[in-house]
């Protein structure tokens, strides 16, 4: 108390000038409209200066806070954002549904690739759905927007493998979209984005750019299910057929979804296909 | 009491110049000399600190009361005399003396009191003019005008300050 008292003694002249400069300031500041509004105007400018620069320093010690606040919201987008992203491939696996069908020999139900390998010769992909789920060897396998993937050729109860397009054993019938004529289709090795057609009758009515198309010989498949667009082709040495370069519809590195796709005829087909042979054998 | 009564005296008399004198003519705008800060001036030199602020602010309101200046008179005649000590000692030094000291020709060398005369009179008129103002915009008129009216108040509080030390008291 003593201190405070002391130092008060010793700045009370200049304790006493701010009081008198205040006061008089004041005073002078409400004297007319001119030196109020001009005051006024001064004073506004020097304490929203110091007003801002408070704000700065104490924005600078909150943006610790502020940039978790972002990141939690950036989290909870991204969430928000994969709910999105499922509903949209379900969406987009539901609107090939009545084409499915429409083909009634056929009954369909969807699948996720847990795995898919793209570079070796003999590639495959293994679905999380199997015989439990209804899936069995011998289904097709296409992608959500309707390209064709590949064909089951192994089941577990809980899993099943697919051959892709993109495995060098790998076979099917394929056509012209618009034309008859078919060929076989299959995959050499090399760009996961290019396969082969061979043996397409050199009748057949094709130019560069047109869609390739299941022919619906292979029992695998429906007819019509896309497989990819004519990019080049040239007769064969033999010149009785066409040798075609497709460019695939499907980017099988990049598939996440499939819709696997049931012949309920096939069996009855085989077995029709199966005894004809034998028979004719038997009788030869 | 006979050194109080002068300085009221002095007072009495600045006020009446000012008042009835200085703010009667009107030969320009650029010039209005304020010849009461001569009293602020004046002061001996040892008086208290106090004193020097609660005379000049008392000066000041008189000069405001009288001319309706709204206060700015008391903060210009405030501060001069609450810097007064430090341009004392910037200008003068030692030369000021310790006792009762009025800063005058017998006590001062001439340039002293020039340069202390001179601080004084700047300090306060610069404050006058900015607050009466209120805008750095017209500068060089406001310079102007600071200018000759500080010249007109200086050669004013000059020849007063003879008159007081050398008719009044008599040095």
């Amino acid at each position: 108390m003593y201190k405070l008292i002391e130092f008060i003694r010793r700045i009370y002249v200049v304790l006493l000038f701010i009081v008198i400069e205040a006061i008089a300031l004041n005073y002078y500041a409400h004297s007319s409209y001119y030196t109020q509004a001009k005051i006024l105007s001064h004073a506004n400018r020097v304490t929203g200066g110091v007003q801002s620069a408070i704000f700065g320093v104490r924005h600078y010690f909150t943006l610790r806070h502020e940039n978790e606040l972002l990141s939690e919201r950036i989290a909870d987008l991204e969430m928000e954002l994969a709910v999105y992203r499922e509903q949209v491939a379900a969406a987009g696996i539901d609107s090939l549904q009545p084409h499915i069908d429409e083909l009634s020999q056929y009954r369909y139900t969807t699948a996720r690739i847990v795995s898919n390998s793209i570079a070796r010769d003999r590639n495959y992909i293994t679905l999380n759905r199997g015989i439990m789920h209804g899936v069995t060897e011998n289904m097709a396998v296409i992608s959500p927007d309707g390209v064709m993937v590949g064909y089951v050729i192994g089941c577990s109860e809980r899993y099943s493998v697919v051959m892709p397009l993109l495995n060098i054993d790998f076979r099917t019938s394929g056509k012209i979209a618009g034309d008859d004529h078919f060929g076989s289709i299959s995959w050499g090795g090399g760009s996961p984005y290019k396969m082969e057609m061979t043996e397409l009758s050199k009748y057949a009515d094709i130019e560069v750019g047109d869609e390739v198309v299941s022919s619906g010989l292979s029992h695998y498949f429906p007819e019509g299910v896309k497989i990819g667009y004519v990019e080049s082709y040239s007769l064969n040495d033999t010149q009785t057929a066409y040798d075609v370069v497709i460019r695939l519809a499907a980017d099988v590195t990049k598939i996440s979804n499939v819709i696997v796709i049931e012949n309920l005829d096939y069996g009855e087909v085989s077995h029709l296909e199966d005894s004809a042979t034998g028979g004719a054998a038997a009788a030869q | 009491m006979q050194r109080y009564l002068s300085y009221a005296g002095v007072f009495a008399t600045l006020v009446l110049l000012q008042i009835f004198l200085i703010d009667n003519i009107t030969l320009s705008v650029y010039f209005h000399p304020l010849v009461y800060a001569a009293f602020i001036i004046l002061l001996p030199l040892d008086t208290k600190p106090v004193w020097v602020l609660l005379l000049s602010a008392a000066m000041g309101l008189t000069i405001d009361v009288l001319t309706g200046m709204g206060g700015l008179n008391v903060i210009a005649a405030t501060a001069a005399g609450f810097m007064r000590p430090l341009i004392v000692t910037l200008t003068c030094g030692r030369a000021s003396g310790p006792d009762d000291a009025v800063p005058a020709l017998y006590r001062l060398t001439q340039k002293n009191l020039a340069w202390y005369m001179a601080g004084m009179i700047l300090l306060h008129s610069s404050i006058y003019f900015l607050l009466e103002s209120l805008s750095l915009r017209h500068l060089p008129h406001a310079l102007l005008r600071l200018a000759l009216s500080d010249i007109a108040t200086a050669v004013f509080v000059w020849y007063f300050i003879k008159l007081f030390i050398e008719k009044i008291l008599n040095k």
